[in-house]
C-alpha cells in the first residue's frame, strides 16, 4: 500500500493508543528507581487516552485536520509525566505535517516523523540520550533513510522502521548507564515502541475497539495478561470476601500494617481502607473464616459479603475502584476532588503548588499558597490539571511549584498554553524545595525578582526521600534488594539500609555540613509518629549545631522527606 | 529668623548621653514589665542589657506614650535656649505620642513644629540628623518640618526576627504576626515603610532571611529611590556575632556605599525580641550637604 487515508490513520492512532494502554503495567515496571510507584506506562497511557477521547468526540469523520487537532490538543492537555509530555510533543509535531493532507505517503510520513522529533527535542531543555527522545529519533532517521532510498510501499516501510526502533530501544542501556546497571531499557522509549507497534497492527487490519477503550466499565486497560492473572487468581483463591469493621480501641498505622500483612499470607487482591473508625476490607481468599476471625480482634463486623469466584458469583471489585490510575476519566476526577478551592479576590501574584498528603497540603496553604493541586510521585497531575488550577486562580502572574521532577515538564507545557495569565514555573524537584520557594516569596516585589530569588534559594536546599525498593537492582553502583530502604538524594542514591530511621539518619549525615542551619523531616502516611519522634531525637543528637524540625507530611510512598538548608 | 532647636524621643534609638552630645532635647519613652507598676526608662533606670535579660526571662513589656508633662518639660527647657523647635517623635502609625504632641504644640503659636514623618528607629534618627543640618543652614522650624514630611517615604527598613515568639507575645503588631501564621517554624521578615510595620516575607534560615533583606533593599534602591544617593545602615538587636557577618554581607552586596552601624531601639525590641538583624536606608536630602 502506498498511501494511508484518514480512516486508516485514525485507526492506526487508536490501535497505537490501545497497545500502549495494554502494556502499561509492564512499562511501569521498567522504572530505574525501584520505587513503589513506577508510573511511566500510566502517565503515557493517560496522555494518549486524553487524545483518544478527543478523537472519539469527533465521531466518524474523514476530516484529517480535525483528527490531527484532536490528537494534538488532547495529548497536549492530558500530558502527564516527562515521557507523557514528550509523547504529546511527538504527536503534535507529526500532526503538524500531515494535517492538511487527506492521504499520507511514505515521504510525507518521514517528514512528519522528522518534525515530531524536532518538536519533542525543542520541548526538552536538556535533551538526554538513551531516552524516548533517542528512540523517536532512531525511528525518524530510519524513516528518512527508507524514504530517501525510494521506498514507497508502507508494507516495506513500516516493519523496517519498527524493527529498527526496537533495536534503538535495546541500545538505550548503552547510552544511559543507570539503565544498564538497573538492567532495563528506557521505559518511555518502550512506551513509544508500543505505540508504533499498535499502529502497525492497525495498518495490518486490526480495528481499534473504541467503545471498549472508552468504557471504563469494560475495563479498558485490562490486558490479556491481567485477564489471565485474574483467571489464575480465581483458581488460586475461591472466595471474594468483603466486610466492614467498626474499630474499637487502639488501631494505629502499625496495627493496620499488621492486619494487611496477615491477610496477605492467606489471600491476595487485598484492599484495606480506613476512614475514621471504620475499616473496609476486601480480600480474595480460601479461608474467609480466618480473615473474619482476625478482623474480630479489632471490632464489630458488619456488611459481610462472600462471593464464590469459581462459580462466577458477582462481586464489586474494590481493587479496581481503588486505583484511580486505571481510568483516565476517574483519575482526573480524583485529582480535581483533591484540589483545594481557589482563594477569593484578585491578586497580582499567586502560587500554585503540587502536593500529596494532607499534612503537606496544609503546610503549603499555611505558607500562603493559593491553590494546592493534589498529586506527586504517585499521581502526576496533567498539563490540563495544572491549567485548570491556573484558570481558577485569580492573579496576573502565577508561580507554579511542581515539587517533583516528573511534573516540571507538564507544568512548563501548561505555562506555554496559558495565554491569559503569565505562568512562571519554578522548577522545584521535590517538596522541601517547594516549601523553600514558597517561604522566600515576597508579595511586594516584582515577579522577575521573585522568580530569581526562588530559583536561587531552591538551589541551596539539599533534600532526600526515603522509601522502599520494590525489586532488586543496581543504581549508582549500589546493590539494592527488594524491600531495602533507600534514601534518594538530589543526585542519586544516598544510602541503602534495612531500617527506615537508620537510612534516613545516614542520608542526613551526608546532607548536613558546616553551613547547615536547619534540618527538616516530613514523615509520611506510612510512618508512625512514634518512629518519627525517634528519628527527631537521633537527628538532634547527631546535629547539635542545627535546628531540627519534624512535621507530619502525610505523603504516600515516602516514609520521610528530608531537607538540610 | 531665630535659632532652631531639635527634640526627639527614644524611638529614634538615640540615648540620653548621645542626645546631650548632639545638643538636642530628648524625651524617653517609658516601659513597664508584666503587670508591674514601676516605670522604666532606657539608660536612665534600666540598662539595655537589663532590658534584654528581662525579655529573655519571659517578662512581657509594655510601652506607653511619654507623659505630656515630660514632653512639655523638655520643650520648655529647649525654648529657653532656642526661639523655636522641631519635635520629631516616633511614627504616628505605631504610637499616639505624635498625635498628642501635635495637640500640645497648638499652645505654642507655631514655635513648636511637630514632624509627622512616620519614621522610627534608624530612619527617625536620620531625620534628627537631617534636621540638625538644616537648622545649622538657617532653616526655620516650619521649613524643616515641611521638608522632613515631604521626604517621609524616602526611607525603608527590613527587619528579620530570630523568632515569632515576641511578636506573638506583644499585642501591638499582631496583624503582622497573624500574616505569618504557619505550621513551620519561621523567621519573619518585617518591613517598615511609612507608618506600617508589616510582614514582608519569611525565611527558614538566617541566611535566607539575610538574602531576602538584601534583595528587598536592592529593589528599593532601584525602583523606589531611583538609584539616588542613600544613607545605608546595618542594624542589630543584641546579636554581635551574626551582626559582624551581616555587615560583611551588606558590604559586598552594596559595594561603594558607606554603611553605618546602628541598634534597634528598645521600643521596637520589646515587640520583636533579641537576635533581630535589620537593614535600613534613607535618601540623602541634598540641602543638608
Amino acid at each position: 500500500m502506498n498511501t494511508i487515508d484518514t480512516q486508516q490513520f485514525r485507526n492506526m492512532f487508536l490501535c497505537g493508543a490501545d497497545n500502549l494502554s495494554s502494556n502499561k503495567a509492564w512499562i511501569n515496571e521498567l522504572n530505574v528507581f525501584p520505587v513503589p510507584d513506577g508510573d511511566t506506562g500510566t502517565n503515557m497511557t493517560m496522555t494518549v487516552m486524553s487524545a483518544v477521547h478527543e478523537v472519539a468526540n469527533l465521531g466518524s469523520t474523514d476530516d484529517m485536520h480535525a483528527i490531527c487537532k484532536a490528537i494534538s490538543s488532547g495529548s497536549l492537555r492530558g500530558a502527564r509525566g516527562n515521557s507523557g509530555v514528550i509523547l504529546s510533543q511527538l504527536f503534535r509535531g507529526f500532526c503538524k505535517i500531515v494535517r492538511d493532507r487527506s492521504e499520507i505517503d511514505v515521504p510525507l510520513c518521514a517528514a512528519a516523523m522528522d518534525k515530531a522529533v524536532e518538536t519533542a527535542y525543542k520541548a526538552v531543555m536538556k535533551p538526554k540520550e538513551g531516552t524516548i527522545l533517542t528512540v523517536a529519533r532512531g525511528a525518524a532517521e530510519k524513516a528518512r533513510e527508507l524514504a530517501d532510498q525510494g521506498v514507497t510501499d508502507f508494507d516495506d516501510f513500516l516493519p523496517a522502521v519498527l524493527s529498527h526502533t526496537g533495536e534503538v530501544l535495546a541500545s538505550t542501556p548503552d547510552l544511559l548507564p543507570v539503565l544498564k546497571q538497573a538492567g532495563v531499557v528506557d521505559s518511555g522509549g518502550q512506551g513509544l515502541v508500543q505505540v508504533l507497534k499498535g499502529a502497525y497492527e492497525g495498518y495490518q487490519g486490526k480495528t481499534a475497539d473504541l467503545a471498549r477503550m472508552l468504557n471504563p466499565a469494560a475495563k479498558e486497560d485490562e490486558t490479556d495478561e491481567d485477564a489471565k492473572e485474574d483467571e489464575l487468581r480465581k483458581l488460586k483463591y475461591g472466595y471474594c470476601l468483603s466486610f466492614f469493621v467498626d474499630l474499637e480501641g487502639q488501631f494505629n498505622p502499625k496495627t493496620e500494617a499488621d492486619v494487611k500483612k496477615y491477610m496477605e499470607t492467606i489471600g491476595d487482591h487485598l484492599v484495606c481502607v480506613r476512614t475514621d473508625n471504620t475499616l473496609h476490607v476486601q480480600v480474595y481468599t480460601n479461608d474467609p473464616g480466618l480473615v473474619l476471625q482476625k478482623a474480630l480482634m479489632y471490632g464489630q463486623l458488619r456488611g459481610i459479603r462472600i462471593a464464590n469466584l469459581r462459580l462466577g458469583e458477582e462481586h464489586e471489585d474494590l481493587a479496581e475502584a481503588a486505583q484511580p490510575a486505571d481510568s483516565s476519566a476517574g483519575a482526573s476526577e480524583g485529582a480535581a476532588d483533591g484540589t483545594s478551592a481557589p482563594s477569593e479576590g484578585h491578586k497580582e501574584m499567586a502560587i500554585i503548588a503540587v502536593a500529596a498528603g494532607e499534612g503537606l497540603s496544609g503546610i503549603f496553604r499555611g505558607l500562603g499558597v493559593d491553590h494546592v493541586i493534589s498529586g506527586g510521585q504517585t499521581m502526576n497531575p496533567s498539563t490540563e490539571d495544572i491549567l485548570n488550577a491556573v484558570d481558577e486562580t485569580d492573579a496576573d502572574t502565577i508561580f507554579v511549584l511542581p515539587n517533583n521532577k516528573n511534573i516540571i515538564m507538564a507544568a512548563n507545557q501548561a505555562a506555554a498554553l496559558s495565554d491569559q495569565k503569565k505562568v512562571i514555573v519554578i522548577p522545584t524537584k521535590n517538596v522541601p524545595q517547594g516549601i523553600t520557594a514558597t517561604i522566600n516569596f515576597m508579595p511586594d516585589l516584582d515577579p522577575d525578582v521573585n522568580e530569581k530569588t526562588m530559583e536561587e534559594e531552591i538551589s541551596r536546599v539539599k533534600s532526600a526521600e526515603v522509601t522502599y525498593a520494590v525489586r532488586d537492582t543496581i543504581i549508582d553502583d549500589v546493590t539494592i534488594h527488594a524491600g531495602n530502604m533507600m534514601a534518594i538524594g538530589d543526585s542519586g542514591i544516598l544510602y541503602v539500609g534495612e531500617d527506615r530511621n537508620a537510612t534516613a539518619l545516614e542520608a542526613l549525615k551526608k546532607m548536613v555540613d558546616d553551613t547547615t542551619e536547619l534540618v527538616s523531616i516530613y514523615y509520611g502516611a506510612d510512618t508512625t509518629e512514634e518512629d518519627a519522634n525517634a528519628l527527631l531525637g537521633q537527628a538532634k543528637a547527631a546535629f547539635p549545631n542545627c535546628d531540627v524540625e519534624l512535621q507530619n507530611g502525610g505523603q504516600p510512598v515516602y516514609y520521610y522527606m528530608l531537607s538540610a538548608e | 529668623m531665630g535659632k532652631v532647636g531639635i527634640v526627639t524621643d527614644s524611638g529614634s534609638g538615640i540615648i540620653l548621653p548621645e542626645a546631650k552630645e548632639m545638643g538636642i532635647g530628648f524625651v524617653s519613652i517609658p516601659f513597664m514589665f508584666g503587670d508591674g507598676e514601676e516605670t522604666f526608662f532606657e539608660d536612665i533606670n534600666l540598662t539595655r542589657a537589663e532590658f534584654f535579660q528581662r525579655l529573655a526571662d519571659g517578662q512581657t513589656v509594655h510601652t506607653s506614650q511619654p507623659s505630656p508633662v515630660d514632653v512639655l518639660k523638655v520643650w520648655d527647657k529647649c525654648l529657653e535656649t532656642y526661639d523655636e523647635l522641631v519635635y520629631i517623635p516616633m511614627s504616628s502609625g505605631l504610637s499616639g505620642s505624635c498625635q498628642s504632641a501635635v495637640m500640645l504644640s497648638s499652645d505654642y503659636d507655631g514655635r513648636v513644629q511637630v514632624v509627622n514623618n512616620q519614621r522610627i528607629s534608624v530612619t527617625q534618627r536620620r531625620s534628627v540628623e537631617d534636621a540638625l543640618a538644616l537648622a545649622a543652614k538657617g532653616w526655620s522650624a516650619k521649613q524643616i518640618k515641611d521638608k522632613l514630611e515631604e521626604v517621609k517615604f524616602d526611607s525603608s527598613i527590613y527587619i528579620m526576627l530570630d523568632t515569632l515568639t515576641y511578636l506573638k507575645r506583644g499585642g501591638r503588631i499582631t496583624p503582622a504576626a497573624a500574616a505569618i501564621g504557619s505550621l513551620l517554624r519561621l523567621k519573619p521578615v518585617l518591613q517598615i515603610q511609612g507608618d506600617k510595620l508589616d510582614a514582608f516575607s519569611k525565611a527558614r534560615t538566617l541566611q535566607q532571611g539575610k538574602n531576602t533583606m538584601i534583595t528587598a533593599m536592592k529593589s528599593d534602591f532601584e525602583k523606589r529611590f531611583n538609584n539616588e544617593p542613600m544613607h545605608l545602615y546595618c542594624v542589630q538587636a543584641e546579636c554581635p556575632e551574626p551582626f559582624a557577618a551581616w555587615k560583611q554581607e551588606m558590604t559586598s552586596a552594596f559595594p561603594g556605599v558607606t554603611i553605618e552601624d546602628d541598634k534597634l531601639p528598645c521600643v521596637i525590641c520589646c515587640h520583636i525580641g533579641p537576635g533581630a538583624l535589620a537593614i535600613a536606608a534613607s535618601k540623602v536630602i541634598p540641602e543638608t550637604a
